[in-house]
């Protein structure tokens, strides 16, 4: 589904992405992590043809994004960090603009748009100004217009980031069921999310991809602590620990599970 | 086609739906119709030649206030990247945001057609000088937008995209002022490239192939700099 290969991006003399490449299969949800500034938004700004790589090749569900831009944005769902709405707009008005802009056929926008309100929740506040919404409203207003033009693949830059925890539930759960229409690519640093929502995992240090695994791979590895289990935060500290500083390697997960009952 | 007009009417629909549009028409209608009545009650004339002289140096004034925030406020709220990875081209974005400004404008000019209603009624105008003198005011307004869209591209601050916009108009308007200060070829340019040069022989009824190539020229330049500013991400 996306194959990024050798992606390296400058901005003048500091490299953000030093030769990042993965592979992502059609239907996964994959759990991108890494410290603030590590790069994690630069690529997916590159993969949203956002911002184009300094070298490097992306290729999403067989298109060149460098030869055919404009048909991988029709393929490709984005949440940026901070949801990208006009205030001034009624949810409904937003979500229709939106799919005017992302080809959803005329005779199927009115469908699409009833669809993207359900799924999302949205129906009681689609007469609703968006500057009046909630933060939680807000981001699952984001998440709507991010799959109004059922994309193929849904990249989310840290879509919880900010919400209260029955907010984080809400989201998560309307990511799960993304899921299982489409392939996901979602980041976040709240570490449990990743754990109840995807089957892979990549983690970015320094512009460069540190681990690369499937998610149950990655907990049940015991090459380096025989018969202890993992969890992802100790896998996340230990390829960010400084120099001299200890090993969490025995630490506990302290993150309880939101999705526990769902 | 469908995308350019979904982004236009959202673009106007932003302008409307705060105070800022209602204030703009007004407070320009308002100093219109003052100079318009002082004109017209000066020269006793029944001609807007000098009406529209005034209106151009208002436009000087106005339509950085217009196009200030067209793509600054993009920029500075998030929704840029909401346009730039949405399957839309460039070029569609140009046109649509330009289609929503000059329509807003044309409401305006639309608004002053009255001074010739008025003047007729106690006149005998010509209606051929007039509607050269609207065409004229019409195409400086839209090569003017043109300029406030590229400024407005290159940064996402929109103080900063009024004031460099009122500097490039008013190079434009005071260009031929300029040329007492060089002589030969120099001098023949800043009176070419003044906007004044250009406007006057539509006040007064003449319609030149050259001062219309100016101003459609100039239009159509500063809109393809503007999708070369947006595709190349110059704000960054």
């Amino acid at each position: 589904m996306l194959i990024a290969d050798s992606i390296c991006k400058n901005f003048a003399s500091f490299q953000a992405l030093d030769h990042v490449s993965f592979e992502i299969m059609k239907g996964d949800i994959v759990g991108f992590l890494g410290k603030n500034g590590a790069g994690k938004t630069t690529l997916m700004r590159i993969l949203t043809s956002f911002l184009s790589a300094s070298s490097g090749r992306v290729l999403i569900d067989g298109d060149d994004i460098n030869k055919d831009s404009l048909a991988i944005r029709k393929k490709i769902g984005y949440l940026p960090e901070t949801p990208p709405l006009y205030a001034n707009m009624t949810v409904k008005h937003y979500l229709k603009f939106s799919a005017q802009i992302k080809d959803v056929a005329i005779n199927r926008q009115r469908y699409q748009l009833d669809k993207v309100l359900e799924e999302c929740q949205l129906q009681t506040v689609q007469q609703k100004i968006i500057g009046t919404l909630s933060k939680g409203y807000k981001q699952r207003v984001g998440i709507a217009q991010a799959i109004i033009h059922e994309p193929k693949l849904l990249i989310l830059d840290e879509p919880s980031s900010g919400l209260d925890p029955i907010q984080i539930r809400h989201v998560l759960t309307l990511i799960k069921n993304q899921g299982e229409q489409r392939t996901v690519l979602l980041s976040t640093h709240t570490l449990s999310e990743i754990e109840q929502i995807a089957q892979r995992v990549l983690m970015i240090k320094s512009g460069r991809i540190v681990v690369d695994d499937s998610l149950h791979g990655l907990l049940t590895n015991t090459n380096t602590q025989p018969h202890q289990p993992r969890t992802l935060e100790q896998i996340f500290l230990s390829h960010h620990q400084e120099p001299g500083q200890q090993p969490h390697a025995n630490k506990p997960a302290t993150v309880e599970p939101l999705l526990a009952h769902e | 086609m469908n995308k350019i007009i979904a982004l236009t009417k959202k673009e106007l629909h932003g302008y409307f739906s705060s105070a800022i549009a209602y204030i703009i028409l007004i407070s320009m209608l308002s100093v219109f119709n003052i100079f318009f009545y002082m004109i017209i009650s000066q020269n006793g004339e029944a001609s807007l030649r000098d009406v529209f002289q005034a209106m151009e140096f208002m436009l000087v004034f106005f339509i950085p206030l217009l196009t200030m925030k067209v793509f600054s406020e993009e920029k500075s709220n998030g929704t840029m990247e909401f346009l730039l990875t949405a399957p839309l081209s460039y070029s569609m974005i140009v046109i649509g945001k330009y289609l929503s400004l000059l329509t807003f404008y044309s409401i305006l000019i639309g608004m002053t057609t009255s001074y010739y209603l008025i003047i007729a009624y106690f006149g005998n105008p010509d209606p051929l000088s007039t509607f050269s003198g609207y065409l004229g005011i019409w195409l400086e307004g839209a090569f003017f937008i043109a300029i406030g869209l590229l400024v407005s591209s290159w940064t996402g601050n929109q103080i900063v995209a009024a004031m460099v916009s009122y500097i490039v108009l008013f190079f434009l308007y005071f260009a031929n002022s300029f040329n007492q200060t060089v002589s030969g070829a120099s001098e023949e340019f800043l009176l070419q490239l003044s906007t004044r040069t250009h406007l006057e022989n539509f006040a007064v009824g003449i319609i030149t192939p050259q001062d219309i190539v100016y101003y459609v020229m100039g239009t159509i330049l500063c809109l393809i700099l503007t999708r070369f500013s947006i595709d190349n991400r110059l704000w960054q």
